[in-house]
């Protein structure tokens, strides 16, 4: 058994009086995907959150290929190989679709600033070199034929994909998928499952995927665990299929619909 | 000593003014998200309706103030209508509210700039004799201007920790689009807001006209209230009053132990020096953007 | 004839600093209303170099823009870092250009050097001709271009559409923003160095807050993510005044009228978004001129 890529120990953030996550722990193998699941206002978010330090944690401890990364800066954080996609998504609204991949290829530039003013030979290859991973990405979600759209006129499926591609072109080696699947129907979901299993396959990234179709998650973490938040805690960690039959965690969702939301087809 | 002490006085005075301003713009800050500079505008706009008032209609000052704050208050209110809510219904992004902003003041400043001219006017308000306290003189519009700077402040405090309307608009600081989901009318906060706007810089805009001059651009020291407000800690109304009392204190020493060339130089590098070692300000708090 | 030759070479000055501030607001989204401070810096440098220590026009005016580039470093890197994203940067650089006029304005002299305070400081004359403009311009229009279409302009432009993204996607914010900062200062150093030349004088009342509102109003009326959007405008706002001179005391009121209107009917601006590339010319060419197709080829 390797190191673990992620580990996660007693990780509590507080806002104000909330205790909105508390005192999480977990850990994940490199190669790994794991589901992240739980009832809205969980926390699940959160949890990303504090892994990319958008939000401070009030205590507990995170280390990324075994050095903590607490209190990083986000973007350092991105460059030390964690990538994620977002609830509302969060495209770069007036570029394309291409651009908003090729940024995660060069979030920090591949070469000087000297050599953008005078665009040497070297300088011309490294941009044809970025054109061409790009488009590579952009392949991979199906999304070669929008490349030249505005992000923003994208469909909402689309959009999803294409955070997605972003994602990946920031060379993660976990990545962080939220909610990947929202708002599309059930043909869409099953694109997306073959979708995200080709990623992992290929790319060998390791998996943390929050989803509230519970078909999506259930088809993707056969075979190895989904993680279930209530309130800021873990209720239940599991194969698929003890989740499933777990009352705890059926209460739980129960809960939640006997207060009238609705969730989606299991 | 004495020289300290009647340095002391002068900052002081100067600060509570600074306060009125700070406040107005953590205000606006806290809740909203972009510099309001259009609050120059404001200011300048209610210490010079409030001048005309007593000029060519010969009003008594108290009545001419009131009818100043009402003025302003008019004005701030539309300019959030007209100016600023399109933007803010359609997520503008902050670059795009400063520049409306931008817009509001250099429109109304220019304007009055035109019309009123640039002349240095003067409040006619009668000489008493200011009040000594051993060799250190008070004045008695200073004093008043004080008070009532601070009785502004207590009301302010007053009805943002103690009324229903305050809790609304502290709510809204937190999370805008959260708050109106539990009903609160954002419409009706902003009305409140930017009429709390006009009424602070009206106060201040009065008695900076009453203790130094009356003209268009008069509102450029909305800049050093900024700074103040910057230096105690953004969107923390607390914060900016500590941050105006200590630079309008520092500043004016700065002025009459150095010189007044150095005076305003003195304010924008103490502003860089802060950042560098408190990067939120003497008093802030780190800020999390919501994901 | 020399109207003409004002016009293009103060169009010219104006046209360089707009499109440094087209870099820092325009591209990157950040407001500023201070930049006059960063051409009095430069202005007031290459004057004294080439005053009193006999520099060469040239270097003098690169030596201007650097040490206007510095010191919106030591501006902007405060600002900047902090994680409260206030408007920390706009109101220091307003704050910063004031102080600076007001400075100049007062002082009379520099240590040894007489500076000459409000009535200006003289300096040999004749040096800033259309020919010397014209060249600062190609190459400043040039390396503007160069920079935006580069990686690191990208990552301006991703800051300014969303901050926060850029962020997570592993842009680092404060350097990025540090770059396009130096660059937009060094473009407003050179322009207030030129400025000294072409009136053969500097003066602090060249660097008021409405030379600021110039460069500001050209990029927002020019468009935002262009440089010849902000070009065009540039140099209109230099020509028009001398051509419609009644409308001159109108002009601040007028931008401001026209910064809330465009902001609300119209963001982009004019020619926002709109990069500048050649392909019109390309196509121009072939319309006027149309050929066959080649083997193979299909024209549009």
């Amino acid at each position: 058994m390797q190191d673990p890529i992620l580990q996660i120990q007693n990780l509590t953030v507080d806002f104000g009086g909330v205790r909105a996550v508390n005192n999480i722990s977990f850990s994940l193998q490199p190669g790994e995907f794991v589901g992240l699941i739980g009832p809205n206002g969980a926390g699940k978010t959160t949890v990303f959150n504090l892994i990319t330090n958008s939000i401070r944690a009030t205590s507990g401890s995170i280390s990324f290929k075994g050095k903590s990364i607490l209190g990083k800066s986000p973007d350092k954080i991105c460059r030390l190989g964690i990538s994620r996609t977002f609830q509302n998504i969060r495209l770069f609204p007036q570029m394309t679709a291409y651009e908003n991949v090729e940024l995660g290829l060069h979030n920090t530039p591949r070469y000087s600033l000297a050599e953008a003013f005078v665009r040497t030979p070297r300088a011309q290859r490294i941009e044809a070199d970025t054109r061409r991973k790009a488009h590579e990405l952009l392949e991979l979600v199906n999304l070669e034929e929008h490349a030249d759209k505005r992000a923003s006129s994208l469909p909402y499926g689309l959009q999803r994909r294409l955070e997605m591609a972003r994602a990946m072109a920031a060379r993660p080696d976990l990545l962080l998928l939220d909610e990947p699947a929202a708002g599309m129907n059930e043909d869409e979901c099953e694109e997306l499952i073959q979708l995200i299993r080709r990623i992992h396959v290929e790319k060998k990234y390791t998996m943390i995927m929050i989803e509230h179709h519970m078909k999506v998650v259930m088809d993707l973490c056969t075979g190895s665990r989904i993680y279930v938040l209530n309130l800021g805690s873990f209720l239940a960690v599991g194969t698929p299929e003890e989740i499933q039959s777990n009352p705890d965690v059926i209460k739980a969702y129960l809960g939640e619909r006997k207060n009238g939301h609705q969730h989606t087809h299991a | 000593m004495d020289l300290f002490l009647q340095q002391l006085v002068s900052g002081i005075s100067i600060g509570a003014i600074y306060a009125l301003l700070a406040v107005g713009y953590a205000l606006v800050y806290s809740i909203y998200n972009f510099t309001n500079w259009a609050f120059d505008a404001f200011m300048a706009f209610g210490a010079i309706m409030a001048f005309i008032a007593i000029a060519s209609m010969a009003m008594p000052f108290w009545l001419a103030a009131i009818l100043a704050i009402v003025l302003t208050i008019i004005l701030s209110v539309g300019t959030e209508k007209l100016a600023y809510k399109p933007l803010r219904m359609r997520k503008a992004p902050r670059l795009f509210m400063m520049i409306s902003a931008m817009g509001v003041n250099l429109t109304i400043v220019q304007t009055m700039n035109k019309f009123f001219g640039g002349t240095f006017r003067k409040f006619t308000v009668d000489s008493v004799q200011p009040i000594f306290i051993g060799n250190v003189s008070i004045g008695r519009m200073d004093l008043l201007a004080g008070a009532i700077s601070f009785a502004v402040l207590a009301l302010l405090w007053l009805f943002l920790y103690r009324s229903k309307w305050g809790l609304a608009i502290r709510a809204s600081s937190i999370d805008i689009q959260t708050s109106s989901l539990m009903g609160i009318n954002n419409d009706a906060v902003a009305v409140i807001i930017f009429g709390l706007t006009g009424i602070l810089s009206t106060v201040a805009g009065v008695f900076y006209g009453i203790k130094y001059a009356v003209y268009p651009t008069m509102g450029m020291i909305t800049i050093k209230a900024m700074i103040a407000s910057i230096i105690g800690g953004l969107g923390n109304l607390p914060a900016a009053i500590v941050g105006s009392m200590l630079l309008g204190v520092l500043e004016t020493l700065v002025s009459g132990y150095i010189s007044s060339t150095y005076r305003d130089l003195f304010s924008f590098s103490f502003l860089i020096v802060i950042l560098l070692f408190f990067p939120n300000g003497l008093m802030g708090k780190s800020g999390d953007e919501k994901l | 004839m020399g109207y003409i030759n004002a016009i293009l070479i103060l169009g010219g000055i104006n046209i360089i600093a707009t499109l440094g501030v087209s870099i820092l607001t325009g591209y990157t989204g950040l407001f500023t209303i201070g930049h006059a401070g960063f051409m009095a810096l430069g202005g007031y440098l290459s004057a004294i170099l080439i005053k009193e220590y006999s520099v060469h026009f040239a270097p003098a005016l690169i030596l201007g823009g650097l040490f206007a580039g510095v010191a919106s470093l030591i501006i902007g890197y405060p600002s900047f870092r902090s994680r409260l994203r206030g408007d920390y940067f706009a109101i220091a650089t307003l704050g910063f250009s004031e102080a600076i006029r007001l400075l100049l304005n007062n002082m009379k002299q520099l240590g040894a050097l007489n500076i000459g305070g409000s009535f200006g400081y003289s300096i040999p004359s004749g040096m800033a001709t259309v020919p010397v403009v014209l060249i600062a311009l190609f190459l400043a229009l040039l390396f503007a271009h160069m920079f935006v279409t580069s990686q690191y302009g990208k990552n301006c432009i991703a800051i300014a559409q969303d901050e926060v993204a850029a962020e997570m996607m592993g842009v680092n914010l404060l350097r990025t923003k540090l770059i396009a900062l130096f660059i937009s200062a060094f473009y407003a150093g050179v322009a207030g160095g030129l400025m000294g030349l072409f009136f053969a004088y500097q003066s602090p009342s060249f660097y008021s807050i409405t030379q600021s509102s110039n460069l500001l109003a050209a990029v927002v009326f020019g468009g935002i993510q262009s440089l010849i959007g902000p070009f065009i405008t540039a140099l209109v706002l230099v020509a028009a005044p001398q051509l419609l001179l009644v409308l001159e005391e109108w002009r601040l009121i007028a931008y401001g009228f026209l910064f809330v209107l465009i902001m609300v009917f119209r963001p982009q601006g004019l020619l926002g978004y709109v990069e500048m590339n050649f392909n019109f010319l390309k196509r121009g060419w072939n319309k006027l001129f149309p050929r066959k197709a080649r083997r193979g080829e299909v024209l549009h």
